[in-house]
């Protein structure tokens, strides 16, 4: 468990942040300049807060206030950089070793082979970094700041300076990192892609505060950060499981709290745990749908838990799949007509063509977000 | 051609050997405190920063006899160091090749410092940021990442240093003299005979050996300096 | 066009700046540093009896030589030991009509003034590497400067010079050796008796035998490149009882 409350004065704005982060991938996005990279680099000791506490389960990294102040190399904190950062003048498995070499005998925890073969870098073992590319540099720098057995990995936008092959090369190993080396991951990104296929959770920054923390399905799902996260249209974010692929007609059926989601052929093997955007204004809802008399293929039974007015035209209704959140935009016209009311019982009707490929990410936590209260 | 021309006379084997010696002692003493004071300038900042590296350029611009002056004033047998040194511990520098590698060291410091200083300052520090967050202490990381990355601006420096203290003239007869056999280095024995008539001839050979010296430093540095870049890969 | 007039007045006001060193009468002297104190006496002399300056330059014997050699403008030459002015009329550089032998000198043992070293009676049994103790012994350059041919010919008669070649700090010139002296850089040098007179910060602790080195002899000539009616008429003066008198003065034995 990381546990960070600092107060920085810098620059135009003061970076004042507290917050816990558990096991698992914690994401901290937010726009450039809000301080993300600021409080990564505190939590490692390059940068130094002008007051707070820092600790990592018991072992306080930094407390001036009971005069503790650990020198980054005390730390066992690892750090990814955004620009890979090897030694030009080691090789590739010196590079790896760097850190390990450092640690006694007893911390040496991770194994070479295990870490070499997971990144998938044996083949450039003796190699210097400076034939590498892009991808096989990250790759490297991972493997590097995973061998010094870190009780914490940091990772400062490791994939902002490569090109999209291979940041999909890429995703995956770093999607398995936490659980294949059991440690917590802080993980910096302006990428919402990345956030969605890689963290648990999510914390935004803003201009040097900490807004709001909590799941990403959470976050995603509600209206009040759609301005910070980008993503502006309304909308849910739903965890779910790829159950079976039915490649007659092209259809992926996904399995969440709230029943199946039949959408667009997701070639992925079954079980794996995915992430689903479904845009609010592809919801439509109904009191009652006679069976076996419209093409919607998904028609999901829902509880209306809330109703508000998102224009003098729209309106936005929060719906209850089962646990699992949805939102649906109907004209006012519309609720009018059907006078919906919280606690109603409705089906959410979702044409599954309008949930495409890029709706559906890997990664999902197997757990949904709770709904906001 | 006549076998002579290739072997040396005493003289210019004791003027070669002796400027060798001295040179050689003069970069090898003064390189730990170069590359100290090349760190201080290019990595920290303190109170007198500017002040220290005045101070330290300062025999690049004085006259090089001013630099022997002071040295023979602090150094003398009646200076204000020399006289400890000798009725307490019986060192004596005046008028002995330690005395002359001091005062070739002391001329050549500004181009050692300046050298090594350049090399660190372009040395990425973030490299050195994360040599830290890998469990290196910043005296290790310096030593293990910074160094390393730095020596072919170090080598630089060094021959550089080395060029200037094998041409030391005046400076170490200021302060040393003459001696044969203890301070007389080959730019000093070359000196004395344009002080002679007939030494013209004696004087040129001299002369070719500088050069000869000189040359074989610079080549060697260059390739030095190329076998480091290509290792450290750029 | 105002830049290049400018350039064109300072380049001719240059150039007069050679042609007026040139015009006046002044006899150029090369003469051995021991000279240097008299000589210029002697010059303020002469400028008051003649009218016309005499500008010396003043170093070791061997230095001299070689510059004039080389071309160095002079007219007269005036060396501390008989080889170097040989060598010049060798080399045909001095008129051997205008030469002849002014002066003679002692060679002494000097040791700063606040040494613990008493008065040595100096013999050919001397240990002079033992006087030197730890330092050096502060003299002309063994090899060329008359000074040091001296004193290195009073060692290799008593048979030490080997002993004592290594301790030798051999300067360009007798001046510089008692600089070092002066200074307390070497404990002990071997100077003229008129070097060390003119200086306060030593003391003469010893007098060299005349056996143990050739008679210390001052050799004057005019060099056959010097117009005879500038530099006759400053050797003649150097002969008069007046010149004659400030060389006594100094300490110097007249011929």
């Amino acid at each position: 468990m990381l546990e960070i409350d600092v107060y920085r004065r810098q620059g135009a704005f003061a970076l004042d942040i507290s917050l816990s982060a558990g096991s698992g991938v914690t994401a901290l996005f937010g726009r450039s300049g809000s301080g993300k990279t600021s409080l990564v680099n505190m939590v490692a000791g390059l940068a130094k807060p002008d007051r707070g506490r820092i600790a990592i389960d018991d072992r306080v990294l930094f407390d001036p206030a009971a005069g503790i102040d650990l020198p980054p190399e005390a730390r066992r904190v690892g750090y990814v950089f955004q620009e890979h950062r090897l030694f030009p003048h080691l090789s590739v498995r010196q590079n790896l070793c760097f850190g390990r070499d450092r640690l006694r005998e007893a911390e040496r925890t991770v194994s070479f082979d295990h870490v070499v073969a997971v990144l998938g870098i044996e083949p450039l073992l003796d190699r210097r970094p400076a034939g590498l590319s892009g991808g096989e540099k990250q790759r490297v720098a991972i493997g590097r700041a995973l061998l010094a057995a870190p009780r914490l990995l940091l990772m400062d936008e490791p994939l902002a300076s490569l090109d999209g092959g291979r940041k999909n090369e890429l995703l995956p190993f770093i999607a398995g990192l936490s659980r294949q080396f059991t440690i917590p991951i802080l993980y910096v990104s302006h990428s919402m892609d990345e956030v969605l296929r890689l963290a648990d959770t999510l914390a935004l920054i803003e201009a040097g505060r900490l807004v709001v923390i909590g799941s990403v399905e959470e976050i995603l799902s509600s209206p009040n950060y759609a301005s910070l996260t980008g993503h502006g249209e309304a909308g849910a974010v739903i965890s779910a499981t790829l159950a079976e692929t039915d490649s007659r007609y092209g259809i992926s059926h996904l399995r969440f709290p709230g029943g199946v989601l039949k959408v667009t052929q997701i070639d992925r093997p079954f079980g794996t745990p995915v992430r689903v955007r479904i845009h609010a204004r592809d919801v439509a809802l109904a009191l009652h749908v006679p069976p076996g008399l419209i093409s919607v293929r998904n028609q999901i039974p829902a509880v209306v838990r809330s109703i508000a007015p998102f224009d003098d035209s729209q309106i936005d209704v929060m719906l209850d799949c089962g646990g699992a959140p949805l939102w649906s935009r109907i004209t006012s016209e519309a609720q009018a007509e059907l006078a919906l009311e919280p606690g109603q019982a409705v089906t959410a009707l979702i044409k599954s063509l309008t949930i495409t490929r890029g709706d559906v990410s890997d990664r999902g936590n197997g757990q949904t977000g709770a709904l906001p209260g | 051609m006549d076998p002579t021309w290739f072997t040396l006379t005493p003289l210019e084997r004791e003027a070669l050997s002796l400027s060798l010696l001295v040179s050689g002692w003069a970069v090898v003493g003064s390189l730990p405190f170069g590359i100290l004071f090349a760190w201080l300038l290019a990595r920290r900042s303190f109170p007198g920063k500017t002040l220290l590296d005045g101070v330290i350029h300062l025999p690049l611009v004085l006259p090089p006899v001013v630099v022997g002056y002071a040295l023979l004033v602090l150094f003398g047998r009646r200076g204000l160091l020399g006289t400890p040194l000798h009725d307490w511990f019986g060192i004596t520098i005046a008028f002995t090749w330690k005395g002359a590698a001091i005062a070739s060291a002391l001329v050549a410091f500004p181009l050692m410092v300046r050298a090594i200083r350049l090399a660190l300052e372009g040395v990425d520090r973030r490299l050195e940021q994360a040599a830290r967050t890998l469990g290196c202490g910043p005296i290790q990381s310096f030593f293990v990442v910074t160094l390393p990355l730095s020596l072919p601006g170090v080598l630089a420096g060094v021959i550089l240093a080395f060029a200037r203290s094998l041409s030391e003239f005046g400076a170490t007869i200021t302060f040393v003299s003459n001696i044969p056999g203890e301070t007389r280095t080959l730019p000093i024995a070359l000196y004395a005979l344009t002080q002679v008539p007939g030494g013209d001839a004696p004087a040129f050979r001299l002369c070719v050996i500088s050069v000869i010296v000189a040359f074989a430093a610079l080549l060697a540095s260059e390739i030095l300096a190329r076998r480091v870049r290509e290792r450290i890969g750029g | 066009m105002a830049g290049t007039r400018l350039i064109a007045a300072l380049f001719g006001a240059f150039l007069t700046c050679f042609a007026l060193s040139v015009s006046a009468a002044e006899v150029r002297v090369f003469a051995a540093a021991s000279l240097t104190n008299a000589l210029n006496d002697i010059g303020k002399l002469y400028t008051e009896r003649t009218g016309n300056t005499m500008v010396g330059t003043y170093a070791a014997s061997s230095a001299l030589a070689r510059q004039v050699e080389q071309g160095a403008p002079a007219d007269i030459f005036a060396s501390a030991d008989l080889k170097w002015m040989d060598y010049m009329t060798e080399h045909k550089l001095v008129d051997p009509q205008s030469r002849f032998n002014l002066l003679g000198n002692t060679l002494v043992l000097i040791a700063p003034v606040n040494s613990k070293l008493g008065a040595v009676d100096l013999t050919d049994k001397t240990d002079f590497a033992a006087l030197a103790g730890d330092g050096h012994i502060a003299t002309g350059n063994p090899d060329s400067v008359p000074v040091g041919l001296y004193f290195k010919q009073a060692m290799e008669r008593s048979g030490q010079w080997g002993k004592v070649a290594p301790k030798v700090a051999g300067t360009d010139s007798v001046r510089a050796a008692l600089v070092l002296v002066e200074r307390d850089e070497a404990p002990i040098g071997v100077v003229y008796a008129t070097d060390a007179a003119v200086s306060p910060k030593v003391k003469v602790i010893g007098v060299f035998p005349a056996t143990l080195h050739d008679p210390i002899v001052y050799p004057f000539a005019a060099l056959t490149s010097a117009k005879p009616d500038i530099s006759q008429p400053f050797l003649d003066f150097l002969r008069t009882p007046e010149a004659k008198g400030v060389f006594a003065r100094y300490g110097f034995k007249i011929n």
